[in-house]
């Protein structure tokens, strides 16, 4: 008698079973019991053995079956039965069942995850802006402490005017609500000595200012108050990259000197790689050491000023108090400080107040943006539902509950949202490297900008609602479902019925909605794009190449020596092949710099206190109108003739005259800078020119003058600019050289085209606009495929009817007309809605444009033809399709 | 066999209906496995066989889940043999998958009879 334990030990031999005796031995009595009803019926010994052995079938089924007898209990396999209704493992169940749905449909899975990815994509490339810029607290200790105060001076256009120093020391020493003041300019340094001559940004700043802010140098020290003294040493603090790059990070830098602006600084600490303060650019701060002069001067508006609110203070309460202050001190000194008034602000809003509104308005837009790829989604989803009733068919007659359903089809939308929001998180990480580029600069914490564990966050959250937002519709549609009507309908789509027609023509009427609202948006700002670039700045930009040039005290300390300098370098460079002309001025156009100054005018009295008139003034040579294209509209230029001893002379701009003058002849008149003490200290005005806007293309021209540098006697000129025959950018080098051919040791910075200063002062718009418009244009085309999509759908489920109507001989053009007709009154329906809330919602971009207003007629009619002529085309092509079937085919469509 | 059921349906039709059989056999009498396995064969007319390579585990199976129970008899004169019995679990549990078996034959009737109308 074969030996049948050891049979079926053999089998299970790699398993380790608990009772693997008791095992063996009901198996092997079972293979026994076969082969003795075997010998009963008569088969040979050998015959019985085989059919015994044939139970074992394959030699590793049984271990395979055993094995699988071990593992843990498992679920009924009916899915959506009643039995179970344990959350995890139905959870679990859901996702194997939807992982095996998107495997087995790549294609529609590929469509899907795409157009997810590009709206999650972008909302979390705009989000980690918007969380870096508005939300991430400013690296500072206790940040929602720290204010600028500034000087209101609302009287003269200035809400927000730089402080005079001397305001400043009395508000720092009157307050009760500031725990300290630091008064904060612009300096910028030549750095000679080792290596190229380098202009270097940088600052002057009171001593206390970093211990306001909270920042600890990385190494060395701050300054001491006994530093921020007149007649103290010399120290400076460099910032990290300077000290990288000039210095190769050398610890021993602390205690070494520098010479900048030609006198020598001891380098007493580095501030940390992440510190910036007030601004990204700059590399170098040294004490403001006010002398008596400065802290006694309330007619030098300069400053910034940097406060720390007391805790348990709030910004009300400060406001008040520098109210209070500011009102005393226009009592005391009504002569200069009339209508002045003081405004605190946060710091926060002060480093991103401006570009805020843009930044909320792209994340506005990303948002709709994505829900159209959501009804996209959606409609995708409710086309597939329609192809799986058979199988809810089987799970409603197994008992599956509607909530069950629900829940497996929303399992299936997370799922695919997930997966569209990992793919969106890497077009993220790309769409960031190109947002940086485009973000304007200036802009605070723009190099912080990355993707961190609040962005990682968001962009779950996000993946989750836009799975349940663009599965609900499929999923309630399925749970709708009804078994009898859909038997009914003889298996063929139920979701072509009544409901799920429905359903889709909302989708398309909210895409519709929604796109024309991004359209409206972006259509705007590219009109005031288009506005603002065409804005006359009053000089011609092409063919200019710039430069920065200022020039030491310590070795240029006259104005005569300043003035031989430039006459030397204007002369050597217009002498350079290629160079058309060149000038120096005080500041360029639309670098949000300059100086202004209070003039009187012959034969009036001085304004009163708080009246002055008020003029941008630029100090040039006679050269700047021609080499910027300037045109003069009455009298002369400015010439070479006008000199230290000749009667002084004044170019103004046309609003100038027509302000201080109006109907009169201006030529010939005259003008003090300031009190006049003598005769001779009236400029007398010799000509008019185009106004220029000096501070930005959005900002009407205020009142303009130009002195000559040879006998304005103050202020420095700085700006070189060179009217070049070739290309601008190809000759920096040479004018560079030429410079340095006359001070081996002078820096020379900022060398750009007059076209990317132009170009730089509108970045900020340029930046909301290209976005918006890349977003609109995102948009368009996900609606546009919307419509495609359900067009197609509408057409091949009526093919039967359009082939009925074409063998009864309807035209072509009749089919067509159906057709399209069905998805035009969609849009139609959608446009309506979207015209109303573009109506509604372009008012909050209002800040953002420029010359048109946010009801613009034009755009609103632009933009709703363009959406309309892509729905046409959208609907057209299927449509089109549907008249070709033959209608013999089309009959039997079914 | 009259009819060819394609061997795939049969597989599955087996798998989903296996437990169900074994859990009915035994639901009036305890058997032993030889004899589940006999009637199956026997009631189904040779349609339905399981071999002792999934038969046991699926037996064992099932008591692991704690709805059958089987327990060494031994009878004078023989071997003693492995009796399994339905316990009171196992009673629920048939009871639910008769009922989801009956629905599930329902809707398939329903269904197909639809499809070839």
């Amino acid at each position: 008698m074969p030996d049948w334990g050891r049979e079926v030990r053999k089998r299970l031999a790699r398993l380790h079973l608990d009772h693997e005796a008791e095992i063996v031995e009901e198996l092997a009595q079972h293979l026994e019991d076969v082969y003795q009803r075997s010998l009963r019926a008569g088969a040979t010994e050998a015959e019985a053995k085989n059919a015994a052995l044939q139970e074992l079938a394959t030699d590793d089924l049984l271990q395979k079956e055993m094995r699988r007898s071990q593992t843990p209990f498992k679920e009924s396999p009916v899915a959506g039965g009643p039995t179970n209704s344990n959350f995890v493992a139905d959870l679990m169940h859901d996702l194997r069942y939807a992982a095996r749905l998107q495997r087995k449909n790549p294609g529609f899975t590929i469509v899907a995850v795409i157009a997810l990815a590009l709206g999650i994509g972008a909302n979390t490339a705009i989000f980690s802006v918007v969380n870096t810029i508005l939300l991430r607290p400013l690296p500072y200790k206790d940040p929602e402490r720290l204010v600028m105060v500034w000087e209101d001076a609302t009287r003269h256009g200035y809400p927000r005017d730089t402080p005079a120093a001397a305001n400043f020391v009395d508000w720092r020493d009157q307050n009760q609500v500031f725990e300290g003041m630091a008064a904060i300019y612009d300096t910028s340094f030549n750095l000679t000595g080792s290596g190229d001559p380098e202009r270097l940004e940088g600052r002057s700043v009171s001593a206390n200012m970093f211990s306001l802010l909270g920042v600890e140098p990385q190494i060395g020290r701050v300054f001491t108050a006994a530093e921020d003294q007149p007649g103290a040493q010399r120290v400076v603090l460099l910032s990290y990259a300077l000290w990288q790059r000039r210095f190769g990070g050398d610890q021993g830098i602390v205690g070494q000197s520098l010479t900048l602006n030609g006198e020598s600084y001891v380098v007493v600490g580095v501030m940390p790689a992440r510190f910036q303060f007030p601004s990204s650019d700059d590399q170098v701060w040294v004490p403001i050491a006010f002398t008596q002069e400065d802290a006694g001067n309330r007619n030098r508006h300069y400053l910034q000023v940097l406060a720390r609110l007391k805790p348990g203070v709030s910004l009300a309460q400060a406001q008040s108090e520098m109210s209070t202050i500011a009102a005393r001190l226009q009592q005391q000194y009504p002569e200069s400080n009339t209508d002045l008034g003081a405004a605190v602000q946060p710091l926060h809003e002060h480093l991103v107040g401006d570009i805020k509104p843009a930044l909320l308005i792209l994340l506005g837009a990303v948002g709709l943006v994505l829900l159209i790829a959501c009804a996209n989604v959606a409609n995708l989803l409710l086309a597939r539902a329609a192809v799986r009733q058979k199988e809810i068919a089987v799970r409603v007659a197994l008992g599956a509950r509607r909530w069950r359903l629900i829940r497996q089809f929303l399992t299936e939308s997370v799922l695919l949202s997930t997966l569209g929001g990992l793919v969106g998180l890497a077009i993220a990480f790309g769409g960031l490297v190109l947002l940086k580029a485009f973000i304007p600069e200036n802009i605070s914490q723009t190099r912080e900008i990355s993707i961190d564990l609040r962005v990682l966050g968001f962009t779950f959250l996000v993946s989750i609602a836009t799975g349940l937002i663009f599965g609900l519709a499929p999923a309630v549609q399925a749970a709708r479902f009804n078994q009898i009507d859909t038997l009914k309908e003889g298996g063929r789509d139920a979701a072509t019925g009544g409901a799920g027609k429905r359903l889709r023509g909302l989708l398309v009427m909210a895409e519709v909605a929604i796109s024309l609202v991004l359209l409206i948006g972006a259509g705007l700002l590219i009109n005031s794009f288009l506005r603002l670039r065409n804005v006359d700045p009053g000089f011609r930009a092409d063919n200019l190449l710039t430069m920065r040039v200022v020039l030491p005290d310590v070795k240029y300390e006259t104005m005569d020596r300043r003035s031989a300098f430039y006459t030397d370098l204007i002369n050597r460079v217009q002498s350079l092949a290629g160079v058309r002309s060149a000038a120096v001025t005080t500041n360029l156009p639309l670098y949000r710099q300059g100086n202004s100054i209070s003039i009187g005018i012959e034969g009036r009295p001085a304004p009163p206190p708080g009246q002055e008139l008020i003029v941008v003034t630029r100090i040039v040579s006679p050269g700047y109108f021609d080499t910027m294209s300037i045109p003069l509209l009455q009298g002369r230029q400015l010439s070479e003739q006008d000199a230290k001893t000749t009667p002084r002379v004044v170019v103004i701009s046309e609003t100038m005259g027509r302000r201080y003058w109006p109907g009169e002849d201006v030529v010939g008149k005259r003008i003090s800078l300031g009190r006049i003490r003598k005769p001779e200290d009236w400029f007398q005005v010799v000509g008019v020119v185009k106004d220029v806007r000096q501070f930005e293309l959005t900002a009407e021209p205020k009142p303009q003058m130009y002195l000559t540098y040879r006998q304005a006697g103050f202020f420095d000129a700085r700006d070189l600019v060179v009217k070049t025959d070739v290309e601008p950018a190809s000759m920096a080098a040479t004018v560079r050289n030429a410079v340095w051919e006359l001070d081996k040791d002078q820096p020379v910075s900022n060398i750009q085209t007059m076209e990317e200063i132009l170009a730089d002062s509108i970045a900020r718009q340029r930046f909301s606009m290209l976005l918006l418009a890349i977003f609109a244009a995102v948009a368009l085309v996900l609606a546009g495929v919307g419509i495609y999509g359900v067009m197609s759908y509408s057409v091949a489920q009526r093919t039967h009817e359009i082939g009925i109507r074409m063998a009864l001989g309807a035209q072509t053009g009749a089919v067509l007309k159906l057709a399209v007709g069905y998805g035009m009154k969609l849009v139609l329906a959608g446009l309506v809605i979207g015209l109303i809330a573009a109506f509604a919602l372009t008012r909050v971009m209002s800040t953002l444009l420029f010359g048109v207003t946010a009801t613009d007629p034009a755009t609103f009619t632009l933009i709703s033809l363009l959406l309309i002529a892509v729905a046409v085309i959208a609907s057209y092509i299927p449509a089109r399709r549907a008249t070709r079937v033959n209608p013999i085919i089309a009959l039997r469509y079914e | 066999m009259p009819y060819k059921l394609s061997q795939m349906l049969d597989r599955e039709l087996k798998k989903g209906s296996a437990e169900l059989l074994i859990l009915s056999l035994v639901e009036d009498q305890p058997r032993h496995g030889y004899d589940i396995g006999n009637l199956i064969e026997q009631r189904s007319k040779g349609r339905l066989r399981f071999n002792v390579a999934s038969l046991y585990p699926l037996l064992y199976r099932l008591e692991k889940r704690g709805w059958i129970q089987g327990r060494w008899v031994e009878k004078a004169g023989q071997r003693r043999r492995r009796y399994y019995r339905l316990t009171a679990e196992g009673k629920k549990v048939l009871a639910a998958q008769r009922h989801s078996w009956r629905e599930f034959v329902e809707a398939i009737n329903r269904i197909t009879g639809i499809e070839h109308a």
